[in-house]
């Protein structure tokens, strides 16, 4: 962690870290006193436990599930199909999933939010900040609550499921979970919020005389709203879509409770590995696809939010 | 004519989507007082789910582990957080990227990578020496590391909000450097504090991914045993302490909306 | 219209003892980074018992030497003596010297009175003392029912009562006033210059004050250093520093606009673009390059030049009428000459007319360029 060689060779110390602290400016002692802790901390149980997972990925599975040499890229081949009793697609049928639940999920998010988000902008003043809480409030309840809660909304017997299968969309005594479209729902009810908020503060910030000239020069309010609200909201949409999709795509809650085996998401696999499953290297493996996922979405993010004007302080 | 449509269309929208919103939590609250054990027919109220809810041991358990870990780690934290964020705030002329990027990565960090690496790297050290094996101790030292952040930036964004030159008026006001922690910046510091606290409490009671894979047998949280309770297959109970759950939910909301009223008198 | 000011000055400046610095600034030098220097080597004595202002634009390094003064910053070279004591690495709670920041800086989680007692609660001076001393303070700055509000609950102006108070009740050798007025409207601020002077005269204790407004400097001060580049130009009582700028920056700064560069010189006589002034005496050898500055309001206009006067024909090419005085632009020689008279009743010039400039020779002044 500490470079001795740095400190004055004249005065060897039995103390090296004393020394090195004593050989620095006053501004810079004081800078790492107060923030070595919490970086020290961060690093030893974040970071480390990160590059040792991203090792444990490149690693080979042993008999009982625990990681050993040599390395290679077993867990990424079996993360592709190729297992021992040759392919099967299982494992890339689940990251393809995720990939389209989050897909879907975000576009959901995104036709209900921008309404809403809007409705509440041009609503009354002192109401807006009730309307906002009203939409963040369930989000603070326990996400296994709330998962609880569509469950027992799905189940057989509920009238959902009733209509559904009235509808014959499901077979008699089925309920509509677990589903992929219950895992879909999940995530919409979860992740809703994070996109009405950023929105809404692009609403909010709306310039209307810009609206206004622009119903004047285009007329049609269809073309007033897509040259002049649109461009304006891109930036919270861009924020919103980021905060969505990113943990949708990680998501573990709600593809467990309301998905079941066939609406299994990469965040189950991953978990799976490390318990049931035990094959450590490859829920690694999914876990480093994940943190790719995850710093490659706030990567795109800064780059795109840079060019649509950079002025818009994204939230991360 | 047409623009009072829309506008109807929009507040029918908002009524949907609120109904959508707090369905799940309806329910839940409305078969808490089902005299029934069953969850898809109403048989009559009853108050039995939550006379049983007090004498269910493990139940018990779990809350008091819930609280204890969210204490003892929320206090950690918030003594860790408060020197990032003091020294982010009083070195900010200097190049901090580094830094930022190391305060962030606990925000970003997808929950099921956090946790599954947390586990895995306890589970290694534990075969290895046998420390850090599955318990309070690597529940809480997770807890701390995904609140060191928030704690951090909170007081990092008082500090910022304060005029500068306060902390001159303070050394030029006779305030030695003790004095001036103790008068100036702990006093200016406590709303931020406190704000710290409840935000690492509550962030750490709601936690579940994290906990469940840091956990012991034995450390159940509160999420934990409702997770378990329905893989078991649901019990009303569940109904009853997640009523009482969402109700402290809606007791927060309604509080942080008076503050806020207040704040803005101010 | 600084006359009278200037003459108060003088006396209440010469009634104190010349020797008795209250600080003393030898050689300071301060930069920040690698290149950019913030002073340049000031040398300065300020007496004690002076209002002394601290002048120049921004940037010019004046709130740097408030800074050392206070002990916020520390000099890379040079000494600083304040009361006879070498205070130069002393750290500022150990001063005594306290400062009216510019945005006042009060601590918002006090109220009023709480403020106001935080430097002689830090000092451990004990409550009943603290209390009188608040109590004396309020009732000279006249606080009033203030003493009890929020910080939260006070204006611009009282804020500024508030900080001062807070400053003085600890009696420190030396107050030390950063723009202290640059946040209010100008009707506030020149009663609050009033107040601030008579508040100084009435304790004895020496002010240095910063400002950028060289009117604001004149009123109040009975010396002004004025600032350019961290290097001091110009020390000295207000009227000296106003009639007899020592360089053309400093005269600039004082709000003078009719410099003319030298382009010949003649014994007494001196020719520029304007044309040929003759001035009191002759120049020295070593002045003879460098400009020479016509103040506004020593220009004379009308038919008939007084004895010994310098006379020159000018056309009136534009006419500012400001109610006490009129500013007229002319045009001699083919060059802008500004022109300020008091309106005594006399006939004022039409846009276009021909008229006689007539310049005393004492009132041509040589500086450096």
């Amino acid at each position: 962690m500490v470079k001795t060689d740095e400190t004055e060779p004249n005065s060897p110390s039995p103390y090296p870290l004393a020394a090195y602290s004593r050989s620095m400016s006053p501004d810079t002692r004081h800078l790492l006193w107060s923030v070595a802790p919490g970086a020290i901390w961060i690093a030893i149980f974040l970071v480390l436990p990160s590059f040792y997972l991203i090792g444990v990925a490149f690693m080979t599975n042993g008999p009982y599930g625990q990681p050993q040499m040599p390395l290679s890229l077993d867990a990424f081949r079996q993360l592709a199909g190729f297992g021992f009793l040759g392919w099967s697609p299982g494992n890339l049928y689940t990251l393809l999933r995720s990939l389209w639940q989050t897909f879907v999920a975000t576009g959901l998010v995104i036709l209900v939010a921008y309404p809403l988000a809007y409705h509440i902008s041009i609503c009354r003043e002192k109401w807006r900040p009730i309307m906002l809480l009203a939409v963040v409030v369930p989000s603070w309840t326990n996400q296994v609550i709330r998962a609880f809660g569509w469950m027992n909304l799905l189940s057989p017997g509920t009238p959902m499921a009733d209509a559904a299968q009235f509808l014959g969309l499901i077979g008699p005594n089925m309920g509509l979970y677990p589903s992929n479209f219950a895992v879909t729902l999940g995530l919409v009810y979860n992740f809703l919020p994070f996109m009405v908020l950023p929105l809404y503060a692009a609403f909010e910030k709306l310039d209307m005389a810009l609206v206004e000239a622009a119903r004047d020069l285009y007329a049609s309010p269809v073309r007033a709203f897509w040259h002049a609200v649109f461009p304006q909201t891109l930036a919270g949409l861009l924020a919103g879509t980021v905060l969505v999709s990113i943990p949708a795509f990680g998501m573990y809650v709600v593809p467990e409770l309301l998905g079941g085996g066939r609406a299994m998401m990469l965040g189950n696999l991953v978990a799976n590995q490390f318990s049931g499953g035990s094959n450590w290297p490859l829920g690694a493996a999914g876990a480093l696809i994940m943190l790719i996922a995850t710093f490659g979405g706030l990567y795109a993010m800064r780059k795109v939010g840079k060019r649509l004007g950079g002025g818009e302080e994204v939230v991360i | 004519m047409r623009r009072g449509a829309f506008k109807r269309g929009l507040t029918l929208f908002w009524w949907l989507t609120i109904a959508f919103l707090y369905l799940p939590l309806a329910v839940i609250v409305f078969y808490s007082f089902n005299s029934a054990n069953s969850a898809a027919h109403f048989a009559g109220f009853s108050l039995r789910w939550y006379d049983r809810l007090f004498h269910n041991d493990q139940l018990l358990g779990a809350l008091s582990n819930s609280l204890v870990l969210g204490l003892a780690s929320s206090i950690v934290a918030l003594i860790i957080g408060t020197l990032i964020g003091y020294g982010m705030y009083r070195h900010r002329s200097r190049k901090l990227g580094w830094l930022i990027v190391l305060i962030y990565l606990p925000i970003v960090m997808p929950d099921i990578v956090f946790g599954i690496s947390e586990m895995a790297f306890f589970v290694s050290i534990d075969r290895q020496f046998g420390v850090l094996g599955p318990s309070l101790a690597t529940m809480i030292i997770a807890h701390v590391t995904f609140q060191i952040p928030f704690v951090a930036l909170i007081v990092y964004s008082r500090f910022v909000g304060l005029d500068p030159t306060l902390f001159e008026a303070a050394k030029d006001l006779y305030a030695s450097p003790y004095k001036r922690a103790r008068h100036f910046l702990l006093p200016t510091l406590k709303p931020s504090l406190i704000a710290a606290f409840f935000l690492s409490f509550t962030l750490s009671v709601d936690d579940f991914v994290i906990s469940f894979f840091t956990a012991g047998p034995e450390n159940a949280t509160l999420p934990i045993y409702i997770w378990g309770a329905i893989r078991r297959g649901v019990s009303p109970e569940i109904n009853a302490i997640a009523t009482l759950m969402i109700g402290a939910v809606m007791i927060a909301a309604v509080l942080s909306l008076l503050f806020n009223r207040q704040g803005r008198r101010q | 219209m600084t006359a009278p000011s200037s003459a108060e000055t003088t006396d209440t400046s010469n009634g104190h003892v010349r020797d008795a610095s209250a600080i003393a600034l030898k050689n300071l030098h301060k930069r920040f980074g690698r290149d950019a220097i913030a002073l340049d080597g000031v040398d300065l004595d300020i007496h004690a018992g002076e209002f002394f202002t601290l002048l120049g634009p921004s940037g010019c390094g004046k709130t740097t030497l408030l800074r050392i003064l206070a002990g916020l910053e520390a000099p890379n070279e040079g000494t600083l003596t304040i009361g006879g004591k070498q205070v130069t690495d002393t750290p500022p709670h150990l001063r005594s010297v306290n400062t009216v920041f510019q945005s006042y800086a009060l601590f918002p989680h006090l109220s009023v009175r709480d403020n106001i007692t935080f430097g002689l609660r830090m000092k451990g001076v004990p409550a009943n003392e603290r209390r009188r001393r608040v109590d004396e303070i309020a009732d000279f700055i006249k606080l009033g029912a203030l003493v009890e509000r929020r910080v939260n609950q006070l204006s611009g102006g009282q804020r500024q009562r508030v900080a001062l108070a807070r400053a003085l009740v600890c009696e420190p050798d030396v107050l030390l006033l950063d723009e202290p007025l640059s946040a209010l409207d100008a009707g506030l601020r020149t009663q609050l210059q009033v107040e601030l002077r008579r508040t100084q005269k009435r304790l004895g204790m020496t002010f240095v004050f910063v400002t950028h407004d060289q009117d604001e400097a004149m009123v109040m001060s009975d010396r002004i250093a004025v600032l350019d580049s961290g290097v001091i130009q110009q020390v000295g009582p207000p009227h000296e520093v106003y009639e007899r700028p020592v360089n053309a920056f400093v005269a600039r700064f004082m709000g003078h606009v009719n410099l003319f560069e030298i382009q010949a010189v003649e014994g007494a006589r001196v020719s520029t673009a304007l044309g040929s002034l003759t001035m009191e005496r002759p120049l020295p050898a070593d002045q003879q390059q460098g400009m020479l500055l016509i103040r506004q309001e020593v220009i004379e206009l009308g038919p008939e030049v007084p004895e010994g006067y310098n006379a020159l024909e000018g056309v009136v090419r534009e006419r500012l009428y400001r109610g006490s005085r009129v500013e007229y632009r002319l045009e001699v020689n083919g060059i802008l000459l500004m022109a300020t008279a008091s309106n005594l009743g006399q006939r004022l010039y039409p846009v276009g007319d021909r008229v006689t400039v007539s310049i005393c020779p004492e009132d041509v002044v040589r500086l450096d360029a």
